[in-house]
């Protein structure tokens, strides 16, 4: 299910949030608004949390993870550490990492099984990663920007990538990743796809601007509510060459 | 997406006297108004001229700028162009933008005219004259384009509510006679609302709707009825269906009305379909039998079925729609939709545009690299609950209904801690001191810790017994050796060749013997003699003696020659100056000061009067701080 959501007046909101498929991270804003579209979708699945990161909102920019553990930046504090590992069942690791680019949540792009990350990374980083969340790690860059988390959204079904992305890096992100990819936006043609959509294997929470093609594809590709990427092809094709070009 | 053209931000004409109004008042307001008959001339001038070329440049900026916000005939889309040549005509509205601009140039050369004149004006008077005769001749011409103005007020008002028309999106197009259902398709497709009335002509100009289809958004334009006869004898309504028609890339939908209820036979429209037919050339057309509720094609004369029937052989398709009983509608719209998105993505796709988008309707499926299974991570409670989606689900009580209850947003305070999954619920709100003994509590949550480290510690203690840190010199081999050796070498080689350089170095300055000696101290002395291999104690205790200075015998204070004697102590000691002795050559010379001071004040002294450093108060009650007037009226020194 593909629903649009709305962070104060801000569509950007992959930034305020973290969705995985054991838990889901919300920011802490003024009203209890944007928790409730989480809520509403997701609770008594997986838990929804609360949270800040470092004293921020833009919790899903810091931090990385899949349903094995979630990564934060070595500026959270103690507090907010232990309420995570508070609100955060057994089953998920929590690693505090020094690294030197913080905003992991813009540098590792990753699902259940493997992981995109940023050139330059550390080693140590790169190892955390592999062990925290089970994941196989490479270094990638999307269409040529090394701020992977940023420029893609990935879940176990699907992936959905910067829209100048070529069919040819388009196939190399596939076979790395082992899920289907399509190059498109969100928001309304944005291309930072990381900030305007958050996915899991059943749902996907998108910015209120997202028309309702961009949402479509974005259903087909991560084949939420029966639909399969094969309809991008087949059904939407007309539609998206129509608007696009 | 927005229309480029944009009729509505047009500013409003005024009438020809308003028009003057607003000129005359902005120059009175603007300029300065008085003059009089004693100034100079030149300023008399000066005063006139600038009100005349004033009012010039207002009249010059607001003709210029309805001549620029006017749409240019040739300029716009061409369905714009005839639209508009259709409802106002071409003709009229080019010569009232001409006569206005003919306007502007009269006014400015009039302006120039009397600027030039005011030059020669030689008294108030005359430059008065001569700027209400510039005034005049401009509010003249002005007033003579009375009609244009008004003409051209109209033509924006009506510009203004023209329906915002895309000409380039996806549009279909309904036309047809008049009364034959157009209108009754356009309110059930869109949300447009349009007028439908059981006679002849209800939509007298074109409409726009807009609806979604395959997640796109297409705008229908309903159109006036058109009847059977020659181009030229059409009217105005008529006109705009075909001016729609004939520029548009659209799906076009002719209807025709099988009952003849509308009042006119099935071979009248079918005659018009055919006259009107070069219009619908590379568009794709249905033809649309409207309401199949009274009269379907079954029900009507072979003949005419037959000549019905006979446009599927120019690949024009036939359907059928009632919009009194909801058959066939959507079908319809599909039909034109498919057919016009195939032709618009046929195009696109031989243009160069769609290289652009085609990663975007590429799906690149992964090539298998391992045999991992990766499969998708859905709970149970997920897939039972979409199984479960038809039945409608309980409303839950979510954090947005507690904030509500408890204040709305701003007074509610979110309980975080709420949903804690801890072993026992009672812990829940414990308080966790931050801080105990100076000590991080975080630091030590892991009950483990110190075991942990001394764990570390000592496989780090048992790497370093088996010498993972040692430094590896023994491990060097002979060509290591000989390579550090050969190193070495070359550094001395490479030092010894730059000094040697900098000896042999003649432009570089070198200080004189006699500088030399100068810099030079004991020490250098005592060393060189010591070189020469004579004893130097002798040399230093005479370069000591000599070298001495002497001291100030009255200058040095007691407590620094006892803290010269004891040395280490001394430093403890601040130094107390005499300041009496500051200033002063010697002894003798301060006693000189001290006798001659003595000797200034000893009449002073003897006087025993008040000096001038005593204070003094010379008047103990000054005048203008007593004087004046009291309260009771008494007193009044003036």
């Amino acid at each position: 299910m593909a629903v649009r959501a709305q962070f104060e007046n801000n569509n950007e909101i992959g930034v305020f949030s973290k969705l995985t498929n054991s838990y889901c991270l919300v920011a802490i804003g003024g009203s209890e608004n944007f928790y409730s579209v989480f809520e509403s979708e997701l609770d008594e699945v997986i838990p929804v949390i609360h949270t800040s990161i470092a004293g921020t909102r833009i919790i899903g920019r810091l931090t990385a993870g899949n349903r094995r553990g979630l990564l934060v930046p070595n500026t959270t504090t103690d507090q907010e550490l232990q309420h995570l590992r508070n609100s955060l069942p057994d089953s998920v690791a929590i690693q505090r990492v020094e690294e030197r680019l913080s905003a992991l949540g813009n540098v590792i792009a990753c699902n259940d099984y493997v992981a995109l990350v940023h050139p330059d990374l550390d080693r140590e980083t790169e190892e955390i990663i592999a062990d925290v969340l089970g994941v196989e790690v490479f270094r990638q860059t999307i269409a040529d920007n090394v701020l992977v988390g940023s420029y893609c959204s990935i879940s176990n079904q699907g992936g959905l990538v910067h829209p100048r992305t070529s069919v040819q890096d388009q196939d190399e992100l596939s076979s790395l990743l082992q899920v289907p990819l399509v190059a498109g936006t969100v928001n309304r043609g944005s291309d930072v796809i990381g900030a305007g959509l958050v996915v899991n294997d059943w749902a996907a929470f998108a910015g209120m601007d997202t028309t309702s093609t961009e949402l479509s594809v974005v259903e087909s590709i991560f084949k939420l509510q029966d639909s399969q990427p094969s309809a991008i092809v087949n059904e939407m094709r007309d539609s998206l060459i129509d608007n696009f070009s | 997406m927005a229309s480029i053209y944009n009729f509505k931000k047009i500013a409003p004409v005024p009438e020809a006297n308003d028009f003057l109004d607003i000129v005359l008042n902005k120059t009175q307001r603007k300029t300065p108004t008085v003059v009089h008959p004693g100034y100079k001339i030149t300023r008399i001038r000066q005063f006139y001229m600038r009100k005349v070329k004033f009012t010039q440049e207002t009249f010059d900026e607001k003709l210029r700028q309805i001549l620029e916000e006017f749409p240019v005939l040739d300029s716009v889309h061409p369905f714009y162009a005839d639209l508009m040549n259709v409802l106002y005509d071409k003709d009229h509205y080019k010569l009232a933008l001409g006569q206005i601009n003919t306007a502007r140039h009269l006014i400015d050369s009039i302006g120039k005219d009397y600027v030039r004149l005011l030059k020669f004006g030689d008294s108030l008077y005359r430059c008065k004259q001569l700027k209400r005769a510039a005034l005049g001749r401009m509010a003249t011409v002005m007033k003579r384009q009375k009609d244009s103005l008004s003409y051209l007020e109209q033509v924006r008002q009506h510009l203004a509510r023209l329906p915002t028309i895309d000409p380039n999106t996806r549009t279909l197009i309904v036309c047809g006679y008049p009364n034959v259902g157009k209108s009754s398709f356009m309110n059930k497709v869109t949300r447009a609302d349009v007028d439908v009335q059981p006679y002849a002509f209800t939509t007298k100009s074109l409409f726009v709707g807009h609806m979604d289809y395959k997640y796109l958004r297409w705008q229908v334009i309903d159109t006036p009825g058109i009847l059977d006869h020659p181009l030229e004898e059409r009217n105005t309504i008529e006109m705009q269906s075909i001016t729609a028609l004939a520029h548009l890339r659209a799906a076009v939908l002719f209807f025709i009305d099988l009952s003849e209820q509308c009042g006119y036979t099935i071979q009248d429209q079918m005659s018009l379909f055919h006259s009107i037919k070069p219009l619908f050339a590379n568009k794709p057309t249905l033809l649309v039998t409207s309401k199949t509720d009274v009269c379907t094609l079954n029900d009507v004369k072979p003949e005419e079925r037959q000549m019905v029937e006979a446009v599927r052989s120019e690949s024009i398709e036939l359907s059928q729609l009632s919009s009194y009983h909801d058959t066939g509608i959507i079908e319809t719209r599909n039909l034109a939709c498919d057919k016009l998105l195939q032709q618009r993505v046929d195009m696109k796709l031989k243009g160069h545009k769609v290289s652009g988008v085609l990663n975007k309707i590429n799906v690149a499926q992964p090539g298998k690299r391992d045999t991992v299974e990766r499969p998708a991570f859905i709970p149970e409670s997920v897939l039972k609950r979409r199984q479960q989606s038809g039945e409608d689900q309980m409303h839950r009580m979510l954090e947005r209904d507690l904030e509500v209850e408890g204040g709305g947003a701003g007074v509610f305070n979110v309980d975080l801690k709420k949903r804690y999954v801890l072993a026992s619920d009672e812990w829940k709100y414990d308080v966790i001191p931050e801080i105990i003994d100076g000590k991080n509590v975080a630091d030590f949550i892991d009950p483990d810790i110190e075991e942990k480290l001394a764990e570390l510690e000592r496989e780090e203690e048992k790497l370093a017994a088996e010498g993972l840190y040692d430094s590896s010199e023994e491990t060097t081999d002979e060509e290591d050796v000989r390579i550090r050796d050969i190193a070495r070498r070359i550094r001395e080689r490479k030092q010894i060749i730059a000094q040697e350089s900098r000896i042999k170095d003649v432009n570089r300055s070198k200080l004189t013997t006699k500088d030399k000696a100068m810099i030079s101290s004991t020490g250098d002395f005592s060393e060189h003699l010591q070189r020469l291999g004579l004893d130097p104690t002798l040399a230093d205790e005479t370069a000591s003696r000599i070298g001495r200075k002497r001291g100030r015998s009255e200058s040095r204070d007691p407590a620094v020659k006892l803290a010269r004697s004891s040395s280490v102590a001394a430093r403890a000691v601040s130094v107390i100056r005499d300041r009496s002795v500051m200033g002063l050559k010697d002894a003798r010379q301060k006693l000189a000061t001290e006798k001659s001071k003595n000797m200034s004040m000893r009449r002073m002294n003897r006087m025993a009067r008040a000096g001038e450093a005593d204070r003094a108060i010379m008047n103990k009650m000054p005048k203008h701080l007593f004087s004046g007037k009291r309260s009771i009226g008494s007193n009044d020194r003036r």
